[in-house]
């Protein structure tokens, strides 16, 4: 991940739901800050799952500064939507009418125009150091839709540039599509859990992107259960059956466990270790689905609060991947 | 008796909401299962299934109605049943608008309209409620006493709520008319100011979106023409449907701080649309086994004491680890039951295997209604 946290202008995190896609997001930003970049992390679902990430209420379209190095922004629909007619020329009309409504007509009109100004957003802070005079970020990381609407999330200008051939709408798009497509300043990276739905659908994720010419740069595998056994698991059934070696060694030691707290500590570590085994097979196929491309494989984090100590924690992580 | 086997045995309309990958459709499902051994004619609803579980299932997207569940182990005569059905969005909507089309021209003229196909798909929670007017639908027939919905695992997946709302006022051809009608069509006086509004709007949206849609726009209206009334009514019995008592909301959750958060939400929002709240499920809890604290000297005697004492001292790390997290779920299930008051809650613990069969169901359902 190293390369793609110096490199990259943009990075759009993706993934099933639930796998950690916006912890990730965060983790990297702040990780590539800490590589000296100047980050901004964008959501653009309106969920404001970011803004209890770094110990805020809310964000909103106002960029603010989480932490050291970074910002954050939540791209709001409306907002966006005045900004892109005040572009082209249409502040006057945009004090007429509400923003709600015409922006629920045009969505209507033109789905995917939604989604057009929420990646013109991203584009233009990820653009904005060619244009003298506006505060610049070396990088942007996109907290995107999930993998199942990435693409069309992506390719929302380009589809409804279709309609227009010529234009401002045209033209956007066409820049919108020459940075995304670009690996040299494009890296999409995919969350994933190591159970068996989210694998699977990583898997088609991964290939949907490629087939849409979108730049894959690799695979966060999230909360994966660490092995501290190692060979010595291949005792725990042994020890089920009869812990007098271990009930030996509390004795020698001082340690009042009887039979039934020690059945219960192998008890425990056989559940860990059975899962421990699971997530490698699965780990496994993942790695062998991705044919080359990087997986950077992340602990589970001591108790899964998801603020901004577990950034920290897995943008430690991420760097040290 | 748990809180949600109240639920199973009582209600008339489960509805399952949470964020994705929670264990939604299981829960669903087992809830589903449950009632049905329990001598209740049930139907489950759901989305998107996982594979396996739907295969279990025997789902398939080809019908959009509801059929028996054939597994092994199910009772196989009444007087509880158990169907289920995959849930077709856009086919569900198609059948809404052949049911209150005035003839089948009319309904052809509006599947055709390519402006109908995008609405159809792409407004947000048109297709959750076409969960919910499907799910009203099946309630109307009386076929079941009980019937168990899984809601989509969208970005928000309560815009239900507001999803007649939107749809009513998109609908709705007389707000329509005043964005798109050319400029002397709409009356005089007060509406002048509106009138150059809406002539800008109308060059605004040609040159955004190019004119032809605008033309689709306005066929559709005109295919629409009289149905808006049928349409209007049948939100408002869906959604009077969704807040009557014998319905009843349970919120899936899994004990992470995100996930809890989210359910906050809907808790939230749930609570202020007035639709009854069940429960809240919270799924794959970890549980520590009781073992006395074996103080830090001992524990590095262990250490030194060959690797038999090596191991032991090891095991105790992992309980100890497995011991925190146990303790900071529940003081985060603890924190969302505050901010929510008189909501019953299921705790279910991690288990060991995916559910993806009906003998899954079962162990999962042994915990949610023991």
């Amino acid at each position: 991940m190293l390369e793609v946290l110096e490199q990259a202008r943009l990075l759009v995190v993706t993934g099933k739901g639930g796998t950690g896609k916006t912890t990730v997001a965060a983790g990297l930003a702040v990780a590539a800050a800490g590589r000296g970049r100047r980050v901004l992390v964008a959501e653009v679902e309106g969920r404001q799952g970011l803004a209890g990430l770094f110990g805020r209420a809310a964000l909103d379209h106002r960029e603010a500064r989480v932490a050291e190095g970074v910002h954050a922004l939540a791209v709001d629909p409306d907002e966006s939507l005045r900004e892109y007619l005040a572009r082209y020329g249409f502040a006057p009309l945009a004090r007429l009418l509400s923003w709600a409504h015409l922006n629920r007509f045009i969505t209507a009109a033109a789905p995917g125009l939604g989604d057009v100004l929420l990646v013109g957003k991203v584009w233009e802070a990820a653009t904005r150091e060619e244009r003298p005079g506006s505060g610049a970020y070396d990088l942007v990381v996109l907290d995107a839709p999930p993998t199942g609407r990435v693409v069309p999330f992506l390719r929302a200008p380009e589809t409804v540039a279709e309609l227009a051939r010529v234009g401002p709408i045209r033209n956007q798009a066409d820049r919108v599509r020459d940075l995304l497509d670009d690996p040299g300043r494009t890296a999409v990276v995919l969350t994933c859990l190591p159970e068996e739905l989210p694998v699977t659908e990583t898997l088609e994720g991964v290939a949907a992107l490629r087939e849409a010419g979108l730049p894959v740069a690799g695979v966060v595998a999230n909360q994966v259960t660490g092995d501290q056994l190692g060979g010595r698991a291949g005792r725990l059934a042994g020890l089920a059956r009869d812990p007098g070696p271990l009930a030996g060694a509390a004795a020698a030691a001082g340690a009042e466990l009887d039979r039934a707290a020690l059945g219960t500590l192998v008890g425990e570590a056989r559940d860990r270790q059975r899962q421990v085994t699971r997530e490698r097979r699965l780990l496994k196929e993942l790695r062998a689905g991705l044919d080359g491309l990087p997986l950077v494989e992340l602990p589970s984090l001591a108790d899964g609060a998801g603020g901004p100590d577990e950034v920290r924690a897995l943008a430690g992580h991420l760097v040290a991947a | 008796m748990t809180p949600l086997a109240e639920l199973a045995r009582s209600a008339r309309i489960v509805v399952c909401c949470g964020s994705g990958g929670v264990g939604k459709t299981s829960t669903a499902a087992a809830v589903a299962l449950w009632a049905a051994e329990h001598g209740r004619r049930t139907c489950v609803l759901t989305i998107d299934p996982a594979r396996r579980l739907a295969q279990a299932l025997g789902l398939d997207l080809l019908s959009n109605s509801p059929r028996p569940v054939k597994a092994k182990g199910l009772p196989a005569r009444g007087p509880g049943s158990l169907d289920a059905m995959m849930l077709d969005m856009r086919r569900t909507f198609d059948e809404v608008i052949e049911r209150y089309a005035r003839d089948a021209d009319q309904a052809d003229r509006i599947l055709a309209n390519r402006f109908y196909q995008r609405l159809s798909s792409t407004l947000a929670g048109t297709q959750e409620y076409m969960a919910m007017e499907k799910l009203y639908e099946l309630h109307e027939s009386q076929r079941y006493d009980l019937l168990v919905v899984d809601t989509p695992p969208t970005r928000s997946a309560l815009d239900f709520l507001d999803a007649p709302d939107n749809l009513n006022e998109l609908l709705d051809a007389r707000a329509f008319r005043l964005l798109i009608a050319p400029a002397q069509r709409i009356g005089r006086g007060y509406l002048r100011g509106l009138n150059l509004a809406t002539t800008a709007m109308t060059k605004m949206v040609r040159r955004v979106t190019g004119s032809e849609l605008l033309a689709e726009v306005g066929e559709f209206f005109a295919a629409f023409e009289g149905m808006y009334d049928g349409f209007k009514e049948r939100a408002g019995l869906v959604y009077d449907q969704l807040k009557h008592p014998s319905t009843a909301f349970v919120v899936v959750a899994t004990p992470d701080g995100a996930a809890l958060r989210e359910a906050a939400y809907f808790a939230g929002r749930l609570a202020a649309d007035r639709m009854p709240l069940g429960a809240l499920v919270v799924n794959r809890i970890h549980q520590a086994g009781p073992v006395p604290p074996v103080p830090a000297a001992a524990r590095k005697r262990l250490r030194a004491d060959g690797a038999d004492g090596r191991l032991l001292a090891d095991l105790l790390e992992l309980h100890d680890g497995l011991e925190t997290l146990a303790a900071a779920e529940q003081r985060r299930v603890r924190d969302l039951l505050d901010r929510v008051p008189n909501l019953g809650v299921v705790q279910v613990p991690l288990l060991s295997d995916d559910v993806h069969d009906v003998a899954g169901l079962r162990r999962l359902g042994a915990h949610l209604f023991a």
